[in-house]
């Protein structure tokens, strides 16, 4: 079996906090919400799993002896990624079910020989154009969706999920995205005064 | 079109850089082996990254080399490998037809450069769709599905980019890993979008003064040859919904030694470039670095 420690990227001799702090980084990088619709759920599921093996085996062998109980609960997980296919027309329920079998071209087609677009129609084309990464039609999509029936709690909440995901950056990388991206001065020179101190304090820029 | 990437140099220390600088030298030497002297000058930080990615979980050796860019003290560079190879075949195609894609973009004179270019790397070309003629075929394929789709004033952003995305997508046809193929063709094809929308933006200006298509100006009706503060962060947002994507298909493959470079490009510089771009101070920064002579990494 593989060694969970690599898995996780430290040392044996990493204290407790160490392995959580490592496993915490891992478990945020591979999070379902960052792959939300991503053609690459299924690598990151598989990643994700191996991590959550490796956590519960350091645990086991940490307090082996002690009464230990492994519990998969406490590891993040990956839920059903799929849709609802409850639908109020039967083409539409096709598309569910060809977008939660993976067949986006089956959806993509059916979805375009809809004579009408509704909000649902809406939704699931954003869902489709998510996953083949059109991410700007997604988006507008999803939006038209909420607009068209504000109270379905399922458009609002895949719209939310796609505005939010701000995806994985390790620690001391900058949030923000390339609008709100150093556009403060005062924020660029702390930026890049930290920078300096962790490269030693040694630049002449600075 | 290409050319926009480069690492954030103020987050890698000087041996980080020497690494990148390797790579950049090592695909400079495959090129000027491959396909003669002149195309050397075909090497950009973008056919650099593909380098990079394409050697991941290969061992890279380094060795110092001198060339007419460093004739006395030489420089660090990535030893010729398989994907060093890869990448140079798939760049001088590329890069071909840029210049043919500049050919048609200008009239006349102000093409006489790019038809000269054409001219000289016309054997090296040739060559290079000798040895991956079906990368050829699909960049012709997917260049005259953009041409039409430009034609055609598409007023889709993603439709608009797909061709150009699809087209550095069918790089990870070099990978035979059937996993890291997926992971290469996700990575490329936000790449691809991601490079289209940031010239889009960034030839706003120039193609509404020539009256060229621009996608950003049929996606938000803008009339005028500024783009509004508003459109920049709706074009901001769809920028970071791909290098989210890229950032998410990165972190499945095992970067190894090459970690701190590409968590540089996939989680900050790729931002910044951008920033740089739509706030209009892009052009100003390169001509910066040019007339300093400073070393860009």
């Amino acid at each position: 079996m593989t060694d969970p420690y690599k898995v996780l990227n430290i040392a044996p001799t990493a204290s407790d906090d160490e392995v959580k702090h490592a496993y915490r980084e891992l478990a945020r990088k591979y999070h379902p919400d960052n792959y939300h619709d991503n053609p690459l759920a299924d690598l990151a599921q598989e990643k994700m799993k191996e991590i959550n093996e490796a956590y519960e085996q350091i645990q086991k062998q940490r307090r082996a002896g002690a009464s230990y109980t492994a519990s998969s609960a406490q590891g993040y997980g990956y839920s059903g990624a799929s849709y609802s296919t409850a639908s109020s027309s039967p083409l539409m329920q096709r598309v569910r079910m060809a977008i939660n079998s993976g067949d986006i071209t089956t959806a993509e087609r059916l979805l375009n020989e809809a004579p009408e677009h509704d909000a649902e129609w809406n939704f699931l084309m954003g869902v489709v154009c998510s996953r083949r990464g059109w991410m700007d039609d997604a988006k507008r999509c999803l939006e038209t969706a909420c607009r068209m029936d504000p109270n379905n709690a399922e458009y609002r909440q895949a719209l939310q999920m796609f505005s939010n995901s701000g995806g994985y950056r390790p620690q001391g990388y900058r949030v923000g995205g390339t609008m709100t991206y150093g556009g403060d001065t005062c924020m660029n020179l702390c930026a890049a005064w930290s920078c300096c101190i962790l490269s030693g304090g040694h630049c002449c820029i600075c | 079109m290409f050319g926009y990437i480069r690492p954030a140099a103020p987050r890698l220390d000087e041996s980080e850089r020497r690494r990148f600088r390797g790579a950049y030298c090592g695909l400079c030497h495959t090129l000027a082996r491959r396909y003669g002297f002149l195309a050397r000058w075909l090497l950009n930080f973008d056919f650099t990254l593909l380098s990079i990615l394409l050697s991941l979980g290969t061992a890279t050796v380094s060795r110092c080399r001198r060339c007419i860019a460093h004739p006395c003290r030489g420089c660090e560079a990535m030893d010729a490998s398989a994907a060093l190879d890869a990448a140079a075949d798939r760049s001088v195609v590329l890069a071909w037809w840029q210049i043919q894609d500049h050919i048609a973009d200008h009239g006349f004179f102000s093409g006489i450069p790019y038809r000269l270019a054409a001219l000289l790397y016309r054997r090296a070309y040739r060559k290079a769709r000798g040895l991956v003629p079906d990368f050829d075929a699909a960049v012709r394929r997917h260049l005259r599905e953009l041409d039409e789709r430009e034609r055609a004033h598409c007023a889709s952003l993603d439709a608009a980019a797909e061709p150009f995305a699809a087209l550095l997508s069918e790089i990870a046809s070099a990978e035979p890993d059937e996993t890291r193929g997926r992971i290469f063709a996700q990575l490329f094809y936000h790449l691809g979008r991601w490079i289209y929308l940031i010239d889009a933006a960034d030839d706003f200006q120039t193609d509404a003064k020539r009256g060229c298509y621009n996608p950003l100006r049929y996606r938000y009706g803008v009339t005028g040859d500024t783009l509004p503060d508003e459109v920049k962060v709706s074009v901001g947002e769809t920028l970071d919904a791909s290098i989210r994507q890229m950032a998410g298909a990165y972190a499945l493959l095992d970067a190894g030694e090459w970690t701190a470079v590409l968590d540089s490009i996939f989680y900050d510089s790729l931002y910044g470039i951008g920033k740089a771009v739509l706030s209009g101070v892009y052009r100003k920064q390169i001509r910066r670095i040019r007339r300093t002579k400073e070393e860009p990494i």
